[in-house]
């Protein structure tokens, strides 16, 4: 069955090469917001579902794209495992493929691995409709290219991803959040140095003088943490961590209401506190700093700041916008990205001008 | 195991002579052309594959490796980076001739901010070097393949260690690159930022290409806090399968113990011998090393001591000072070494593989059995932490048969892994060595790696003949 419908995306596939009609891949259809362009015709690879093999002592699960990230994490779950990159669920039915082909991480990406880091192997039909399998079920593999990281994060635009194994890490026993009221520096501040000590974080998120700090682990260490951080305690650690991963928290909702366009702001993690002409949430330890422009907003001071901090600016939600969502990149490195494009999809059928206007 | 090496792809003289001159004139007596500087130059460690550059160049700056590809490029002639000369599978042979560049001399750490967790070092930088200068910072670094190896070496090869069940190996741990393109150019991916690519991850891409994509000359990585309590033990069993069900279990109960390490009773012996390890008998045994807090450590240990007692272990033995640990982990890091002598004059490989971990105790038992129906000698060690193991296959250079012998074992090894879902190389890579075996592992992907080796190297002039074949698999 299997096989079948994976021939079913190489007959698509190989149809529109032959006319250079493009595809659109969809799963879910949960982020169709974020990126450049939706082109082509809708390529739908939600039946390419389910799990394929999870064994819960093998710390690793694999299963087709098309399966929704629901489904994995509750098996994971009643085997007191997690997807560790705590996948971002903006709207309900987001599947694996689309999680892995966007590469999006939630809160506890800076302590337990992003989903590049977590992905083993990945199947997937090129653009030319050639199904191949790269990386496998193991911890380690150095064998070749590592084309799965390749394909983690590339936005479909490299190959239709069909399967996907990715390490299991075990549930916390416990986690506990902690609510402390500071400035933004003084939160940056903390949140490094904590990150240097052996506390078992596992998420932080800053939002209008209150930062929050969870921890996970041993009930021991997580105790002997709170003891030691202060802070007082948040009930509802499961739903203020739920709300900040899938945008749903006060910050996203007021920005969608007002219709502010989002950035996501990927920096160094002391980069200061600075005004950029909106509010800002601040996750991942000071890594990930999220704005809801105004009005005043300067659009190339905003890629500067981040630049200047050594990272980049993603335009990431906006009713209008520009052909530039992404980063530009500089030349040298954006012929890098067209020469593996043609690699891996020389027709340029795969999400065409999804992650860049150039292909 | 070896390739067999295809010399008429070596640079014709006039060429080379042309690059020499352009080489001399630029780098002076930084460019070696003297014999015994090529002869260290034209293999790693493990087994011997000299095959000599023609000329050894010693760069100081990322523009002067790009000036050095420049001219290479513009002539077709091989370019090979070499860093301490430590890799295991023939990444550093010029097989076909060419120039070796040299980058320990590109030794140094650019930038160490503690706050971020977070440095940038040239590429000719050691770990250990890393980890004198991180002294006193609160942070370390703490990837540590056997060798002293330089970091360009550690990400070109997608190193890993005794610490990877806890802290990952070097493709989660470089968090970006400088390198010089095939033509000559100078490119940074990533950044300081965590997630730092904006487009195409081609950090990771590089991570791993044993400098067959291009020269890596700047690495960015990523720094631990040194943690508040570590502490090292050392349990010894009756045999080989209840030390692997040891681990098996601490793996899939998620004990974070930071190393588990498992020497066999043949390399525990050897390890006796070489690093005159006091009061262990030549049994089945597990390092052990925990690191977090003094409460968290105590917790781990206590977990680990359960599970070794239900598995018929003996009693933990602690290094707990910082000279005992040392000692220990000095012991296992020589194992390689501790093997070649228990065979004196013979020569070693190290096998890699790494299977799934509930295959794991299948995998190393019938390789054991393996081993002993060839009647050759060959410890067993391992980060079975992660599904990893080697053996140390010892072998005598001037009988042939035993050498068939050696290299059979080696390729059942590789295939009995690949059958269990696994890999033939978990942390050495390809080199020359395993390129039949990429075949058997990844058929048809590999024709699609091999298209990315032309994308970005179209000349075939970046280290040529490594990690991914010339030929097609023909499977399509």
């Amino acid at each position: 069955m299997a096989d079948l419908d994976i021939a079913g995306v190489q007959e698509a596939i190989r149809r529109a090469a032959a006319v250079r009609s493009p595809l659109r891949i969809v799963g879910g259809a949960t982020k169709d917001f974020y990126g450049e362009k939706l082109v082509g015709d809708v390529l739908d690879v939600r039946e390419l579902a389910g799990i394929v093999d999870y064994e819960p002592t093998e710390l690793v699960i694999t299963a087709r794209a098309g399966t929704p990230i629901d489904e994995i994490e509750s098996a994971m779950g009643a085997s007191g495992q997690m997807l560790a990159f705590e996948p971002p669920r903006f709207a309900p039915g987001g599947t694996l493929g689309g999680a892995i082909a966007s590469g999006l991480s939630g809160p506890r990406r800076p302590y337990a691995g992003a989903a590049r880091d977590l992905v083993l192997g990945v199947k997937i039909v090129d653009g030319t409709g050639r199904a191949l399998s790269f990386g496998g079920r193991v911890m380690k593999n150095v064998a070749g290219f590592d084309v799965s990281r390749l394909m983690t994060g590339a936005m479909g635009t490299l190959g239709v991803i069909t399967e996907v194994s990715l390490k299991c890490l075990p549930l916390p026993r416990t986690e506990a959040t902690r609510l402390f009221a500071m400035s933004a520096d003084e939160s940056i501040r903390r949140v490094n140095e904590w990150g240097g000590q052996p506390l078992p974080l596992s998420a932080t998120c800053f939002h209008q003088g209150q930062l929050a700090v969870r921890l996970s682990g041993a009930p021991s260490a997580v105790a002997a943490a709170c003891a030691k951080m202060g802070g007082t305690a948040v009930e509802d650690t499961e739903g203020l961590w739920t709300s900040v991963r899938d945008q749903t928290h006060a910050f996203f909702a007021g920005a969608a209401a007002a219709r502010a366009p989002l950035w996501r702001l990927s920096v160094g993690s002391t980069a200061p506190y600075t005004d950029l002409g909106g509010e800002q949430l601040i996750e991942w330890g000071g890594a990930l700093r999220w704005l809801a422009s105004t009005p005043r907003t300067d659009l190339a001071r905003v890629r500067a700041w981040a630049s200047s901090h050594g990272g980049h600016a993603t335009l990431f939600r906006a009713a209008d916008k520009p052909s530039d969502v992404f980063h530009p990149l500089p030349p040298t490195l954006a012929e890098l990205h067209r020469r593996l494009k043609a690699t891996f999809d020389p027709n340029g059928i795969l999400n065409r001008n999804r992650m860049s206007t150039a292909f | 195991m070896n390739a067999p090496i295809d010399t008429s792809r070596r640079p014709a003289p006039e060429v080379l002579a042309a690059v020499l001159g352009e080489l001399a004139t630029r780098f002076g007596e930084r460019a070696v052309v003297n014999a015994s500087v090529r002869e260290q130059h034209g293999h790693g460690e493990g087994l011997a594959d000299a095959a000599l550059p023609d000329v050894v160049v010693f760069p100081h700056t990322n523009e002067e490796v790009a000036a050095i590809v420049k001219i290479c490029a513009s002539v077709r002639v091989p370019v090979i980076a070499f860093g301490v000369g430590t890799s295991l599978e023939g990444h550093v042979a010029a097989i076909h001739g060419g120039v070796c560049v040299d980058l320990s001399q590109m030794n140094k750490v650019l930038e160490i901010n503690a706050e971020d967790l977070d440095c940038r070092v040239q590429a000719g930088v050691s770990r250990e070097q890393l980890n004198a200068e991180l002294k006193g910072t609160g942070v370390f670094f703490p990837i540590d393949p056997g060798a002293n190896a330089t970091l360009g070496g550690m990400a070109a090869t997608r190193a890993s260690g005794t610490n990877a069940v806890r802290y990952g190996t070097m493709r989660e741990n470089v968090l970006g690159l400088t390198v010089v393109t095939a033509d000559g150019r100078i490119v940074r991916t990533g950044g300081r930022a965590r997630k730092s690519s904006a487009g195409y991850d081609l950090t990771r891409l590089y991570v791993g290409s044993e400098g067959t994509l291009g020269i890596i000359t700047e690495v960015g990585l990523r720094l631990y806090g040194v943690p508040e309590a570590v502490s090292a033990a050392v349990a010894q069993f009756p045999d080989l399968r209840s030390a692997v069900h040891t681990v098996i279990v601490a793996m899939q109960m998620g004990i974070p113990v930071a190393r588990i390490e498992l020497l066999d009773d043949v390399q525990m012996d050897a390890c006796i011998r070489y690093s005159k390890l006091d009061g262990y008998e030549a049994k089945p045994t597990l390092f052990f090393e925990f690191h977090g807090t003094q409460a968290g450590v105590a917790e781990q240990a206590g977990q680990m001591q359960a599970l070794v007692a239900e598995h018929g272990g003996g009693a933990f033995r602690w290094a707990t000072a910082p000279e005992e640990r040392t000692k220990l982990w000095k012991a296992r890091h020589n194992a390689y070494y501790a093997g070649l002598a228990l065979k004196p004059g013979s020569f070693g490989f190290a096998t890699d593989a790494c299977v799934p971990i509930s295959r794991l105790a299948d995998c190393v038992l019938e390789t054991r059995a393996d081993v002993d129906a060839t009647g050759l000698v060959c410890p067993i060690v391992g980060h079975v932490g992660d599904g990893n193991f080697h053996l140390v296959v010892l072998f005598d250079p001037n009988d042939p048969a035993e050498r068939e012998k050696a290299e059979g074992l080696a390729r059942r090894v590789s295939s009995r892994a690949i059958a269990m879902g696994g890999t033939c190389t978990g942390e050495h890579g390809v080199g020359i060595h395993k390129l039949d075996a990429l075949v058997a592992e990844h058929g048809e992907a590999v024709d699609l790696m091999r298209t990315i080796k032309r994308a970005l190297d179209p000349l075939d002039i970046m280290n040529p003949g490594k990690t991914v074949p010339r030929q097609e698999t023909g499977a399509h």
